[in-house]
């Protein structure tokens, strides 16, 4: 596994508009971090710019050490979730998961035997086994999920990136989704980047949050240290207010008959 | 009067609202809005009747028949008056419902006066199921004891809430009745112009008029088929068609696929351009075109037609590519960017199978354009072995006297692949591809 880093990275756009500023970040092997902020706040672009789809203005981004900023998005050994799932809606299941396989070029080619197998094993660890000659408009909305996620895994991704995974599940799949990804990680032990907008997921989910604003990073931290010892008033305002009044809202709810 | 008078202690403001509730009888909400199905159908059917009353009018005056001219406008007056009296019946209303069977009468005698008197040909019997038909319905319907009942005023609330519940399943009836009238004239507007073809070539000589399918021969088709010039203008037009077909394609995807996802300097004005060609009769452009060319030396030639027909094809196929392109999510090029594609394999492996059905319409469209052009083939392939099959076929009438058997066959034979290729390609044209990729 591999850490990435982000030196003094910067996203300008055309109109002038500076989406993420000087950004320097680093995240270890095998850890999950969690890129938190409210919507526009730069925190997409970042994976975006990690994942390869954006350019970056200035700075420096490196997976495991070699510099990636003009790599093209294939050969940066990334896997990426999109918030859409993004399923290739001509392809089975099985040719949707497989593709990232077949696209590989030179030593890391495979044979068709090895494809299948892996093919197989994805299937059962993410319960798709039944449903890999089916299209994906076949599927509920969750098993389109699990296909994207098998689709990033598949390649045994060094950075596994996710972009609002969960965000156009409903509620009660987002919880099992959530604890699923998490012991998906335990176990393949990747190095992963997940952003979010939403507090609870981001508290729950990650080794180390980092939350950003207006492009700007605020903090970073394993989550109850954040919580804890929020750095500004963003901070305060943003996560530790928000997750104080969920907690209120709960002991006004249920909390009155124990009294 | 008891709940009038217990109100009267509240007083004022009160005192008026009880009033009217006190003074209105029950609600009887059935009572009031129930109208019997078969009234409401009339009343929708009536106006028909009145407009195609007046067309038949209007054939009349053009055929300069005097005696149908009046009985026509007769049957229009009486319609009109029947369409007057519907809209007045209603409960309690029985002189209006005998008034509307009797003139009902009238009207039917009248078509049947009209249709005996005149000439007898398809179009006459068409008027006359226009001018019986409705009057029979009108007689039938409002005769019927349910209506009899509704328009003498003597029905209870329990009857009227019977007569509701039945008009669910009545109107349903007629109006799929009505759908069914409605498609037909439809398909025999369609259709007739195409019989009549069918029928022109399927006669012995050459007339136009006669019989429908009064002899049969198929002397015309083999006399076309076993003629080596329609072979030669079939294959000019399969080359032309084709090669329009092929290279707009070439053109268009890329063109299409460019203008969709790539911004770049001049891009909106590029495509308002290609949209300024079409506003353009295809005359004005004939002359620059011939000089054009003749220059080249390309006339006479099937590749000039094909310049030509890509050229005028481009700017629709490119808008209708960019469109499809446009609905493509962009996260799924990213996603394949991700899996390791570089922008040509996205382009073919996951765009390009995805707007098959966008192609396949294109395609279809180029290719029926090239297929079924006059005024250019003619203009710039003047040699009789260069024709295409639209200037063969002209050819047929003016050089070789009035050969009509033969052309109405050249021109079923020629329509035969245009059929084909929408029935292959109808699967395409209905098949949304890109449902499900995303969310949805």
């Amino acid at each position: 596994m591999v850490n990435v880093s982000f030196r003094k990275v910067k996203k300008q756009y055309e109109n002038g508009f500076t989406a993420v500023n000087e950004l320097n970040l680093e995240i270890n092997e095998g850890e999950f971090l969690v890129l938190l902020g409210p919507s526009g706040c730069g925190k997409s672009t970042t994976l975006r710019m990690l994942a390869g789809l954006e350019d970056v203005t200035s700075g420096e981004i490196s997976i495991g050490n070699a510099k990636v900023n003009d790599l093209p998005p294939g050969a940066r050994g990334i896997g990426m979730v999109f918030q859409s799932y993004a399923l290739y809606p001509h392809m089975s299941i099985s040719d949707n998961l497989s593709f990232g396989l077949r696209m590989m070029k030179g030593e890391d080619r495979k044979s068709d035997d090895e494809i299948s197998k892996l093919i197989n094993e994805t299937a059962t660890m993410l319960g798709l086994s039944d449903e890999l000659e089916k299209k994906p408009k076949q599927l509920s909305g969750g098993q389109r999920q699990r296909v994207a996620l098998g689709r990033a895994l598949i390649k045994r991704p060094r950075v596994l990136l996710m972009d609002e995974p969960l965000s156009n599940l409903d509620a009660e799949l987002r919880q099992q989704m959530r604890i699923e990804i998490r012991r998906l990680h335990d176990e393949l032990k990747m190095t992963t980047v997940y952003v979010t907008h939403d507090q609870i997921e981001a508290m729950t989910i990650a080794d180390r949050i980092a939350v950003l604003n207006e492009g700007e990073l605020q903090q970073h931290g394993p989550p109850m240290e954040v919580y804890k010892n929020p750095a500004n008033s963003f901070i305060e305002g943003f996560l530790c207010a928000h997750l104080n009044e969920i907690v209120d809202t709960a002991n006004s709810l249920f909390g009155g008959e124990e009294e | 009067m008891d709940l009038y008078e217990e109100d009267k202690c509240y007083g004022g403001s009160h005192m008026i609202s009880a009033k009217s509730v006190a003074s209105e009888p029950p609600d009887d909400l059935a009572s009031k809005w129930y109208v019997p199905a078969e009234v409401d159908s009339l009343r929708n059917l009536y106006p028909i009747v009145v407009a195609i009353n007046f067309v038949s009018l209007c054939i009349f005056v053009l055929r300069g028949d005097s005696d149908s001219i009046f009985s026509s406008s007769m049957q229009m007056i009486v319609s009109v008056v029947i369409l007057m009296l519907l809209s007045k019946l209603d409960q309690g209303q029985r002189f209006i419902r005998d008034g509307v069977i009797s003139i009902s009468g009238l009207a039917l005698l009248l078509s049947v006066l009209q249709f005996l008197s005149g000439p007898q040909i398809l179009i006459d019997f068409w008027m006359m199921l226009w001018t019986s038909l409705p009057a029979v319905l009108v007689i039938y319907s409002v005769s019927k004891p349910i209506v009899t009942l509704w328009a003498s005023g003597n029905q209870t609330v329990r009857s009227a809430e019977l007569g509701l519940s039945r008009n669910r399943s009545v109107s349903r009836f007629h109006g799929m009745v009505f759908r069914h009238v409605a498609l037909l004239h439809a398909v025999a507007f369609v259709l007739l112009p195409i019989l009549w073809i069918v029928d022109v070539a399927l006669s012995p000589g050459n007339s136009l008029g006669g019989e429908f399918f009064e002899t049969v021969t198929f002397e015309h088709f083999s006399h076309i088929l076993s003629s080596e010039s329609f072979w030669i203008w079939t294959r000019n037009s399969v080359i032309v068609s084709i090669g329009t077909t092929i290279l707009g394609l070439a053109l268009a995807i890329p063109a299409g696929y460019a203008f969709s996802r790539f911004k770049f300097r001049g891009r909106d004005y590029a495509m308002f351009s290609f949209l300024l060609v079409q506003m353009f009769p295809g005359v004005i452009i004939l002359v620059p075109y011939f000089l054009v060319m003749k220059a080249l030396g390309l006339l006479n030639t099937s590749l000039g037609l094909i310049l030509a027909y890509s050229v005028t094809a481009l700017p629709l196929c490119v808008w209708m590519l960019k469109g499809f392109f446009d609905t493509v999510p962009k996260e799924l090029e990213e996603a394949a960017l991700v899996d390791g594609c570089n922008q040509n394999q996205v382009f073919w492996r996951i765009i390009l199978p995805l707007s098959l059905p966008a192609v396949a319409v294109t395609a279809l469209f180029s290719f029926l354009a090239a297929w079924n052009e006059f005024l250019l083939a003619l203009t710039f392939n003047t040699s009789e072995e260069m024709y295409t099959l639209p200037v063969g076929l002209a050819s047929l009438i003016s050089s070789t006297g009035q050969a009509w058997g033969d052309f109405a066959a050249a021109s079923l034979l020629v329509s035969l692949p245009v059929v084909i290729l929408f029935i292959v390609f109808q699967r395409f044209l209905i098949e949304g591809l890109s449902a499900g990729g995303v969310k949805g």
